[in-house]
């Protein structure tokens, strides 16, 4: 009997420390110490009843079940066991949602041992949306994660686990593991580092890490229309001045070849211009000579025509008309090497016998009855031959003496004096003068 | 790092409401006295 008692007391000493645990939230603990207490004791009523309540707490509602019915069993009245399994079956679909997460679970356990990895996670995320409070999936879900590398979705499992159980050692091993891998833990420390805190960090304090938003759909939309918006700003101040830009210039480069072509046609277009000038002045120039040589007897044209005359009359016999033809011709005109000869024979038969013809002419016109005016020129005219002829400068003073013109007949007279002294006509010349 | 194998095999099944019924008649309630009784009957023999 003692021994009994001291069981009971044991059982109830472990009872106590389970429920501390459990109120501690040390799930784990509380049900080693649970379990204790009922090796000691199986009728403590309320350490079975309890661990079934944690057994639910961390989602194995069968082996809840089955403790709250022994419990019964065990003690039929005055048990909380009673309205325990009450409630669980009063939720609707409750214990149907239960038995299936416990179902997909010990499937996706054996898919993980048999190494369908990627089946055992898809039947797993299903049970977690289901019961998160399932700590067992949660772990083994983690678990697999890890094994992925895919640390960051492990955490948030450890998470949900960690909230129902923040004293599972498999969890917080687990979860150490991520942190490492994440660089939570250097951040952590950090944080830690800098906190204000009432006492010392133990080493087996928990932190438990910050919460984590999964992005809604509502968010997403915002953060593409928040992009959307940034990249059309980018666009009108970054891209469309530089594309503006470019197209300016080239539009000017364009503008300046274009300008370039047509300075260079207005350049062309004033030498035309210039060249038509001149080529207008040209052709005036020509038309006013081709009308001076036609129309001017002195002109080329009247020359050769007067050349013309001239062989006709020598031609006719006609000397004197000849005469009076070559010394109205300007022999300096004449310079085409065609009629060079013909004009050098005339100059020569001119200038041996053309001033004596014509001072003859002069003799015969100052014989007749007012015909000093006309000698004075056949006289004038040798002498554009034969200058040096003192005795046509007497008679054309004689000439112009006729015609009472005293001063230009002096003139001739004094020209003779002067000139001819020792000819015949200078005394005739001084007796006419009068000195 | 983790041992993936033998952290598997840490994991165990877990019961389902179906198999409760089994559960409870395979559940072992042996307790101390239970044993302290045993003891006591195989001296007494």
């Amino acid at each position: 009997m003692e021994t009994a008692k001291k069981n009971r007391q044991i059982a109830n000493a472990y009872y106590n420390l389970g429920l501390a645990k459990a109120q501690h939230r040390d799930l784990c603990g509380a049900v080693k110490a649970l379990k204790k207490s009922l090796r000691f004791d199986k009728y403590q009523t309320d350490a079975r009843n309890l661990l079934g309540l944690i057994y639910h707490e961390v989602g194995e509602v069968g082996a809840a079940v089955a403790q709250w019915i022994i419990s019964l069993n065990l003690q039929e009245q005055d048990n909380l066991a009673e309205e325990y399994l009450r409630k669980v079956h009063a939720g609707r679909g409750y214990l149907e949602v239960a038995d299936q997460s416990a179902k997909k679970y010990n499937q996706a356990l054996a898919y993980a041992q048999n190494e369908n990895e990627d089946l055992a996670i898809l039947l797993l995320m299903r049970v977690a949306a289901e019961m998160p409070n399932y700590v067992k999936a949660q772990e083994l879900l983690a678990l697999l994660f890890i094994h992925q590398e895919n640390f960051t979705k492990a955490g948030r499992c450890l998470y949900q686990a960690l909230k129902v159980d923040p004293y599972n050692p498999q969890a917080l091993r687990y979860m150490t593991i991520v942190k490492q891998n994440t660089g939570k833990a250097e951040v952590e420390r950090k944080k830690l580092k800098n906190a204000f805190s009432h006492r010392q960090m133990q080493d087996d304090d928990i932190i438990l890490p910050p919460s984590y938003k999964e992005n809604t759909g509502l968010q997403s939309v915002l953060n593409i229309l928040a992009g959307l918006i940034m990249g059309a700003v980018v666009i009108f101040f970054l891209v469309m001045p530089a594309s503006r830009e470019a197209l300016n210039s080239r539009h000017n480069e364009e503008l300046l070849q274009k300008l370039e072509v047509i300075n260079q046609k207005n350049i062309e277009i004033d030498s035309l211009h210039s060249q038509m000038e001149s080529a207008e002045k040209a052709k005036e120039q020509a038309e006013t000579s081709l009308a001076s040589l036609l129309s001017d007897q002195g002109s080329t044209t009247g020359q050769y025509q007067k050349l013309v005359q001239i062989l006709q009359a020598y031609r006719d016999g006609d000397l004197r008309t000849a005469a009076l033809l070559y010394v109205e011709l300007d022999l300096s005109v004449l310079n085409d090497g065609a009629v060079n000869d013909t004009v050098a024979w005339i100059q020569q038969d001119m200038e041996a016998n053309g001033a004596q013809l014509l001072e003859q002419m002069g003799d015969e016109a100052f014989a007749q009855e007012g015909g000093a005016a006309q000698a004075a020129e056949y006289y004038q005219k040798s002498l554009l031959i034969q200058k040096d002829n003192p005795g046509a400068l007497f008679k054309l003073g004689n000439a112009f003496q006729a015609q009472g013109n005293t001063e230009q007949a002096n003139q001739y007279y004094g020209e003779v004096i002067m000139n001819y002294p020792d000819s015949e006509y200078a005394e005739q010349a001084k007796a006419q003068r009068g000195y | 790092m983790l041992d993936f194998e033998e952290e598997i095999r840490r994991f165990q099944p877990s019961l389902e409401v179906g198999e409760v019924e089994d559960a409870i008649v395979k559940e072992d309630l042996t307790d101390m006295t239970d044993l302290m009784v045993e003891l006591l009957k195989s001296k007494k023999e």
